[in-house]
């Protein structure tokens, strides 16, 4: 090496970022946000949680400006994705620990990343990771491909690299830190990712499938459908009447201590839960059956008995529901048609005080509202065909039912 | 005979060593550090609006509790609501002479009572999700109204709530969407370096908001100017209902809770408290969406007024941070697009030359572009226009490198 360094190229890095910003105009904030340091000891370009970003001088002076803005825009989607916290968080729910643990979050995090980033306007930086260097499928997240590779032949060539803490959560000791200057708060940078999420969903025109994914996920973070279920369930459960509560109907036993005084005791009584399954639609045995045993738990927690669980299904659906319910002791009738009216008619004559109904939403809706607290699993469906009506769109449930989305 | 004389103040010295024991388990230091939760948490007390903290079970809720009575100075009075009935809340019935002529009077309990003497404290409502919805209904008037039974609670009481996340409570606490309006939410979760240290024998010591009495009005112009710029250009969020299953239960935009948020953003300034502290008080008042534009549109606030460095562009002092900075100069070049006069062009031109000598060059280059195009026929160029070229040798380095770009894909 006989070029000596003259310092960071500035001009160069300036250029590249101009370049990355008219490539992907949605990401100009972000790219603004980052405050760029000259780092001898950064080995190429790495960012850090605080949205530092640290550059060596001499992979600026070796990479030509483009693939510099491609550089660029990855390390802004690592802190835009929030690895370093998705990491730890990793690491703490896996108790892993150590470099290597944290090289391959790195590895999985570039292969969530490159995989959509590049191409329109920005080259592919050279030796960028993919899913397919590591054998695996397109189109995942980091927590999926971390679970699907371990360190070995085809990640030999991968050592070196370093995107830093902002990737994969694990400190370095050339970062500046959290007291160190010109670093953004933990507000900051939930309001630059803020607004950059929503100039994506206010034009989606432009963007890429995967970054209006991320977009809408920023804006409205998902929740698993389990936990959904069993809140609406047990909310409808233990609602006045039902489950366990107080009543006047009989003395409470602080009754004498307060002569005269009429105190209501506490109460429990049983809900009696009916379950409408609809399986005109496509909906796997799988899905139906962790909703069906989701429900059966609930019921049962909530001090529910397996005998006041009903099931009412569709012919279809016994395959699934019958030997499920049998190993759950539930009683399982036959039903008929692929309408959900008929179902809820059925289940209404029990007299239930939640009514459950699975399905997919392809069905006319009871005009009426049912008599008790009505809880709807929807399957989630990509979208709907009719041959006959192209452009058919299936009701959405009623306003009084609580809807729950699954999977 | 002589063993069990002789064991007896064996037995005597052994709980002596273990009341050693305890004395020197108690012993534990504190240190300084910056806690944004617990800030956020007194500033909403301070400022007398209900509060649900939501946590798991066994994380520091009350811990965190005992640290705030004492910095506000408010004996602390804990209520577990899951071990108590409706009566303890709504009042105890109690017979007297002649019911019909008196009435039943609703007596309540002896901690409010003497709650009610002392005429101030901090009363905590613990594991409000586990008590039956009886119990709840109850508690929900005491936190909401101060009435427990036939007593009222005097305004220097201030009441906290805590509630473990509907995943995890059994008994199906969820808030309705009116009440969820009438809390400020703040989730409370364990930070796991606070812990393992703290069982090192060192717990952290926040240093709390001291509300300033010279900021006092400043701060009441701030929050009202901040609000209301806000919801004056974007009229849809004033009333955002929660209409999915995820976001039920949380905060939410109503004029009630803005009216909240105002109060929150006048003690949040006149405690000089940072962005965060704000950020969760304001994002548990009106949800995360809404939160957070007002958040991004107090920032903007704190942007220096386009027409002011129009006025004078040699004294403009443009924010260090590049995206802040883009934003003051599209906010600049949108100005001289509302009204363009050549004077005012000029003046954008010599800010972009500013910006261009003080900063990082490519960010000029769109706000350059559009300025240019605002140019009439008989307008001169600027000669601020020279400075400029750092930017347009930055600019052509970019298109060159675009043009590559196109060309690797042919």
């Amino acid at each position: 090496m006989t070029a000596q360094f003259t310092g960071l190229d500035y001009e160069k890095l300036y250029a590249a970022r101009l370049q990355a910003v008219s490539a992907r105009p949605y990401l100009a904030t972000a790219l603004y946000a980052l405050h760029i340091i000259e780092s001898r000891r950064a080995p190429t370009m790495s960012v850090d949680k605080y949205w530092r970003c640290y550059v060596s001088p001499a992979f600026v002076d070796y990479m030509p400006e483009e693939e510099l803005a491609s550089v660029l825009v990855h390390e802004v989607s690592h802190l835009l994705r929030d690895h370093h916290g998705r990491s730890d968080r990793y690491a703490h729910t896996h108790d892993l620990s150590g470099p290597g643990e944290r090289l391959r979050m790195n590895i999985a995090a570039d292969a969530e990343i490159n995989d959509d980033i590049f191409g329109d306007g920005l080259v592919w930086p050279r030796g960028a990771v993919t899913p397919a260097t590591l054998g695996l499928a397109t189109g995942e997240l980091m927590e999926d491909y971390l679970s699907q590779f371990t360190l070995g032949p085809r990640t030999q060539e991968l050592a070196w690299l370093d995107c830093g803490s902002g990737a994969d959560g694990l400190d370095r000791d050339w970062e500046l830190g959290p007291d160190g200057t010109d670093g953004l708060s933990e507000q900051e940078c939930d309001a630059v990712r803020y607004r950059v999420a929503q100039g994506i969903v206010g034009r989606p025109g432009n963007a890429p499938k995967g970054w209006r994914r991320w977009a809408d996920r920023a804006l409205h973070p998902p929740q698993p459908w389990r936990q959904l279920l069993g809140a609406a369930l047990r909310s409808a459960v233990s609602a006045p009447g039902v489950g366990a509560d107080y009543t006047y109907r009989r003395p409470a036993r602080r009754s004498a201590s307060l002569p005269g005084v009429v105190l209501p005791s506490l109460r429990r009584m049983p809900p009696r839960v009916a379950v409408v399954i609809d399986t005109s639609g496509s909906v796997s045995d799988v899905e139906l059956g962790s909703a069906l045993l989701e429900v059966a738990a609930i019921t049962q927690a909530v001090g529910g008995r397996r005998d006041l669980v009903t099931v009412f299904s569709c012919d279809t659906a016994a395959r699934i529901a019958e030997p499920l319910c049998r190993a759950e002791g539930m009683a399982l009738m036959g039903g008929g048609g692929t309408d959900l009216r008929t179902g809820f008619t059925k289940a209404l004559r029990t007299r239930p005080d939640v009514l459950v109904a699975l399905t997919d939403g392809q069905t006319p809706w009871p005009t009426t509202r049912p008599t008790c607290r009505t809880v709807v699993g929807l399957f989630h469906r990509e979208r709907s065909y009719n041959e006959a009506d192209p452009d058919y769109v299936p009701d959405r449930p009623p306003d009084w039912a609580r809807v729950v989305e699954i999977g | 005979m002589t063993t069990s004389s002789a064991s007896l103040p064996a037995i005597g010295s052994q709980l002596d060593v273990a009341r050693d024991l305890l004395a020197l388990l108690g012993q534990v230091s504190t240190e300084p550090r910056p806690d944004t939760r617990l800030e956020a948490l007194t500033l909403a007390v301070a400022a007398d609006l209900p509060v649900l903290l939501w946590g798991e079970p066994g994380i520091g809720k009350t811990a965190a509790l005992t640290q705030l009575a004492e910095s506000l100075d408010l004996p602390l009075t804990t209520v577990i609501a899951s071990v108590h009935e409706p009566s303890d809340f709504s009042g105890l019935p109690i017979l007297g002479d002649d019911p019909a002529a008196q009435g039943v009077p609703m007596a309540p309990p002896d901690w409010a009572v003497e709650l009610a003497r002392a005429g101030r404290g901090l009363l905590f409502l613990d594991e409000l999700s586990t008590a039956p919805p009886a119990v709840q209904a109850a508690l929900l008037r005491l936190v909401l109204e101060r009435q427990i039974g036939a007593l009222r609670l005097p305004s220097g009481v201030r009441i906290v709530a805590a509630a473990n996340p509907r995943s995890s409570a059994a008994d199906g606490w969820e808030l309705s969407p009116p009440l969820a309006n009438r809390f400020v939410h703040l989730q409370w979760t364990h930070d796991h370096d606070v812990v393992v240290r703290g069982l090192g024998g060192t717990w952290p010591r926040a240093t709390l908001p001291r509300l300033d009495p010279e900021q006092l009005s400043e701060a009441v112009a701030f929050a009202r100017r901040a609000v209301c710029a806000l919801l004056a250009a974007r009229p849809k969020l004033v009333h955002q209902m929660p209409t999915t299953e995820t976001r039920r239960g949380g905060a939410w935009a109503s004029p009630r809770s803005w009216d909240m948020t105002v109060r929150l953003i006048a003690f949040a300034t006149a405690a000089g408290a940072s962005r965060d502290v704000l950020s969760l008080l304001v994002r548990g008042t009106v949800g995360d969406g809404p939160g957070f534009e007002l958040l991004t549109s107090i920032d903007r606030m704190d942007l220096p007024d386009p027409e002011l460095l129009l006025a004078d562009p040699a004294a403009a002092d443009l924010p260090a941070r590049g995206d802040l900075r883009q934003a003051v100069l599209d906010g600049v070049v949108a100005a001289v697009r509302r009204q363009p006069e050549k004077s005012r062009w000029d003046a954008a031109w010599e800010l972009l030359a500013k910006a261009v000598a003080t900063g990082a060059p490519d960010l000029v280059v769109v706000p350059a572009t559009t300025l240019a195009t605002l140019r009439r026929d008989s307008w001169e160029i600027p000669p601020a226009i020279e400075h400029l070229a750092d930017m347009v040798s930055v600019s052509q380095r970019a298109d060159r490198a675009a043009a590559r770009v196109v060309e690797v894909r042919r």
